[in-house]
């Protein structure tokens, strides 16, 4: 029998963390509706005028006013554009790729950067191949994103410091957030300690130290999020902050998709989880093992804020969440992970 | 040319946006922090403007403040000085105010909008004066600006032509008609920016037997000028601004909360009384001098539609117009149209017709917050809305009204209203107690077809902002008792097709199903600032009694 989903969000019922009431909805959506029942009348959240505070703090005072982490999505796609179009800034953008980044989406980004005409520097490594494929073969709950994103965030702070740039701006939606809006920007959206991500967390806290740490290769890779922001800090020395424009303007995708659609042309890409998203191939594969080892993925809990705060609704987010691929695309990657395929 | 006006400091914070020879924007912080009447720096009001109009902060080539600071500061440590040292403590706690927020105005914008740009500051008057005439269909007007007090003036005259505005006359601290109101608003227990409303309905169940005891401490000259009498009141002194000489001439102050007797009832009578005769005396005297056929009211005291009334009805004046935000929020806008206008030579812009200037919210947006609440509801054309909402409002139904962009001002009119059958005997007691939770003494206004209007009043004038009453003809009272005052008038707003589309169409289909062309109509709110955003409004309607709520293309029943 499948577990309940919460009648409010996409949440289904994942005990200790996740619980429903009697009535069908889940505690994080409680949480949430107290949080703004609570919330101090001078909690007015972020404004866009927020963001140009810090971002006139360092306008000008160097070589590129910030790092622009672009996928060739819509959400880094938009953000490259506010930055570049709207705030005048002088980006250097950034793109990583693990290897499983479809070449779809490296146009998209090289498109991009084309028409803003501004710097680009493209990093592609297999660094990380080994570690995936430990992932899937021990079976381990890990999930397969928050591993990903500290080395990528690690890169990030790398280049941020190599070229001097003080700030990172990202793509992350207001959905990626977590906690309230002014601790993200302290802790740079990375909290991973709300109930919807504990069980999550203390699986990679698990698999760091068991299957990570004990491997010569992976010696130096960080363990936390926290760790990223003090090798950040201490190795290379960058004070950068992450930030997304997306916090500081109202509205969603429903706003800026047709800008960038207009002024970039940009287009989605035919292939991704979930729909209408520019995620590489191998989040099919973190987000199947994710939804079979917990009944949900990160985007699950991404759609879930994003209905909390009025930009989806739940219909349309179980419509964007559902996975209808075939089962091709997981044997390509577990091909490119050297591991045999299991699909038909 | 894009120019930012702004007021705070003291109630009413607002921002306003000029761009491209229009007004794009205009709105209250009070809507945004949901803090009634907000002092506060209206950053998100800021934010919303130039979101409102595609542009980020950068775009703003000037700034405008709504008055002077260090003129203002400068009156305040003088009248304390005056007062010492029994305004001493008075000055202690007021200081931290000035030097925190009031003295550093220009460090306060460069830093909360991180932009470096020369604030213009424009006087209090000028600020109010600008308000009125520059968005007024004149060409040339006579400008009368009353308030509580700005700089050193309280109220001040003069006139406009083109672009042009002279201020010749000015009457200053402490004589001022507004803090007069105010402190008797305070005397009877009401608080003070909110409750000046409430003395005015009050004032016509009183009989105005206090008016020689008024004139005791208010000195009236023929040309509407006037001297407070100080020796009755405490300025500076404390929580409150009138004294024990006060109280032995009205009676020990009414405390909040107890309830109204005809004392009370005869002082609010009293002061409105004086109020509108010095208000008529100082529009003749401005007649008489300026030798204009046209006048343009600004300030907060012209929110006082029952002296707005007398004034256009015992005036030599020709038209009036009042901007929808007399008070200080419409300030902000009056330094941005001043600056625009006057000072940088761009010509007049059409006159307002609409207040229609704040946020507005799509389908998609709502849609999606009715879906995740689990709110059941309806999609409708137009038309299809009309006809339901008008079937409803004809059966007695109570409706929340929430389309288009929010007004600018105090008034709702048409796009944050909940709607009722002006026709329904019990619909006052009904709205006042359990959707408004508000003094049973209060009165609903009407929103009328233009082309109707004399059907039912005594008057036949334009009204679009709900700013002036009508008396009703006697032999219709009986047909629409919920908006008629005991006074036999109503707060009445003209609406016409051009200027009010669907919500004329509203009024229409009523009209076609009653034979009554107009709806009771009060804002969108129940003790709290008027609804902003889809989510207020849902939850003001799930809070309250009204039977239906029309959120932009969807109907949602209880």
């Amino acid at each position: 029998m499948s577990a309940r989903i919460c009648n409010r969000c996409v949440l289904p019922e994942a005990p200790p963390d996740i619980r429903l009431d009697d009535a069908g909805m889940c505690n994080i959506c409680h949480n949430f509706d107290e949080e703004q029942r609570c919330a101090e009348p001078d909690d007015r959240g972020l404004l866009e005028t927020d963001f140009l505070k810090i971002i006139e703090k360092h306008r000008g005072k160097h070589e590129y006013d910030c790092l622009c982490m672009l996928s060739g999505g819509k959400d880094s796609t938009a953000a490259l554009y506010y930055v570049k179009e709207r705030y005048k800034l002088n980006p250097l953008v950034f793109t990583f790729n693990h290897g499983f980044v479809p070449d779809e989406h490296i146009a998209s980004a090289q498109r991009t950067v084309e028409k803003l005409g501004v710097d680009f520097v493209y990093f592609q490594t297999n660094f990380m191949k080994d570690l995936f494929r430990k992932i899937v073969e021990t079976k381990s709950k890990v999930v397969i994103c928050p591993v990903c994103s500290l080395w990528y965030m690690l890169k990030t702070y790398e280049i941020a410091a190599q070229f001097d740039v003080p700030i990172i701006v990202s793509g992350w939606t207001k959905g990626q957030t977590t906690g309230s809006t002014r601790s993200v920007l302290s802790k740079c959206a990375c909290d991973q300690n709300p109930d919807e991500f504990k069980a999550m967390t203390e699986a990679t806290r698990r698999f760091m130290k068991e299957q990570v740490k004990t491997d010569p290769k992976y010696r130096d890779f960080p363990m936390t999020m926290e760790e990223v922001l003090r090798i950040a800090k201490k190795k290379y020395k960058s004070k950068a902050i992450v930030l997304s424009p997306h916090w500081f303007v109202p509205g969603g995708p429903d706003e800026y998709v047709p800008v960038i659609r207009e002024q970039l042309g940009w287009e989605y890409t035919a292939r991704s989880y979930p729909r209408q998203s520019t995620n590489c191939d191998l989040n099919f594969l973190a987000s199947k093992l994710a939804m079979e080892n917990y009944g949900y993925s990160v985007y699950h809990i991404e759609m879930s804020n994003m209905i909390r705060m009025g930009l989806v609704t739940r219909e349309e987010a179980l419509d964007l969440l559902e996975m209808d691929v075939d089962g091709e695309i997981f044997d390509d990657v577990l091909k490119k992970l050297n591991i045999e395929a299991q699909h038909q | 040319m894009t120019i930012l006006g702004i007021s705070c400091y003291y109630h009413d914070s607002c921002a306003a946006l000029i761009h491209d020879g229009r007004v794009v924007a205009a709105a209250q912080e009070e809507r945004f922090n949901r803090d009634k009447y907000s002092p506060v720096f209206p950053i998100q009001a800021v934010n919303y403007c130039l979101q409102e109009a595609g542009l980020t902060i950068y775009d703003v080539d000037e700034i405008t403040f709504y008055e002077k600071m260090y003129l203002k500061f400068e009156r305040t440590v003088l009248s304390h000085l005056a007062g010492y040292p029994f305004t001493l403590r008075n000055f202690l706690d007021t200081m931290p105010l000035w030097l925190k927020d009031r003295l550093t105005v220009s460090a306060t914008i460069e830093d909360e909008l991180s932009i470096k740009r020369p604030v213009r500051y424009v006087k209090h008057h000028l600020s109010h004066a600008a308000s009125g005439f520059l968005l007024s269909p004149f060409e040339r007007a006579a400008i009368l600006t009353v308030d509580g007090v700005g700089e050193y003036a309280c109220a001040a005259y003069g006139s406009g032509s083109g672009t042009a505005i002279e201020l010749r006359k000015e009457m200053h601290y402490p004589h001022s008609l507004g803090l007069l109101y105010s402190i008797v608003t305070a005397y009877l227990g009401f608080r003070v920016f909110s409750g000046e409303g409430k003395v005015m309905a009050l004032a016509e169940y009183g009989e105005p037997s206090f008016l020689d005891e008024f004139r005791k401490i208010v000195h009236a000259r023929s040309d509407g000028s006037f001297e407070l009498d100080t020796s009755y009141f405490s300025f500076n002194r404390g929580d409150r601004m009138h004294n024990r000489r006060f109280e032995k001439l009205f009676g020990s102050p009414r405390p909040p909360g107890e309830e109204l007797n005809d004392r009370h009832r005869n002082i609010a009578a009293s002061l409105q009384r004086l109020t509108e005769i010095v208000l008529i005396d100082m529009v003749r005297h401005v007649a008489r001098e300026s030798g204009e056929k046209n006048l343009c009211l600004a300030g907060g005291v012209f929110l006082n539609v029952t002296a707005n009334s007398r004034i256009r009805e015992e005036s030599d004046f020709q038209e009036i117009f009042i901007q929808p935000a007399a008070g200080d929020a419409g300030a902000a806008l009056g330094a941005a149209l001043y600056l625009y206008h006057s000072v940088l030579g761009n010509p007049r812009m059409p006159s307002l017709k609409s207040c229609a200037l704040g946020a507005s919210f799509s389908d998609r947006a709502i849609q999606v917050l009715l879906r995740n609440r689990g709110v059941r509801f309806r999609a409708m054309e137009s038309d299809e809305l009309v006809a339901e909402a008008a079937d409803r409002l004809a059966a007695k139904q109570i409706v929340g009204w929430f389309r288009g962009r929010m007004e600018f001002g105090p008034r709702a009119l048409g796009n944050r209203s909940i709607l009722a059958h002006p026709g329904d005997p019990e619909m006052k007691d009904r709205l006042n107690l359990i959707i408004k939770h508000r003094e049973a003494f209060r009165p609903f206004g009407a929103s009328v077809l233009r082309e109707h209007m004399a059907e039912f009043f005594e008057q036949d004038w334009s009204s679009p902002f709900m700013l002036f009453i009508a008396r009703v003809h006697a032999a219709k009272i009986d047909a629409i008792p919920a908006v008629v005052h005991v006074n036999g008038s109503s707060r009445i707003q003209t609406v016409t097709s051009e200027e009010n589309g669907i919500y004329y169409d509203l009024i229409e289909a009523f009209r076609e199903r009653t034979g009554l062309p107009m709806l009771l109509n009060t804002s969108f709110n129940d003790s709290e600032p008027i609804v902003h955003t889809p989510e207020e409004a849902l939850r003001c309607f799930e809070d309250t009694d009204m039977d239906c709520l029309v959120i932009g293309g969807y109907l949602v029943e209880q």
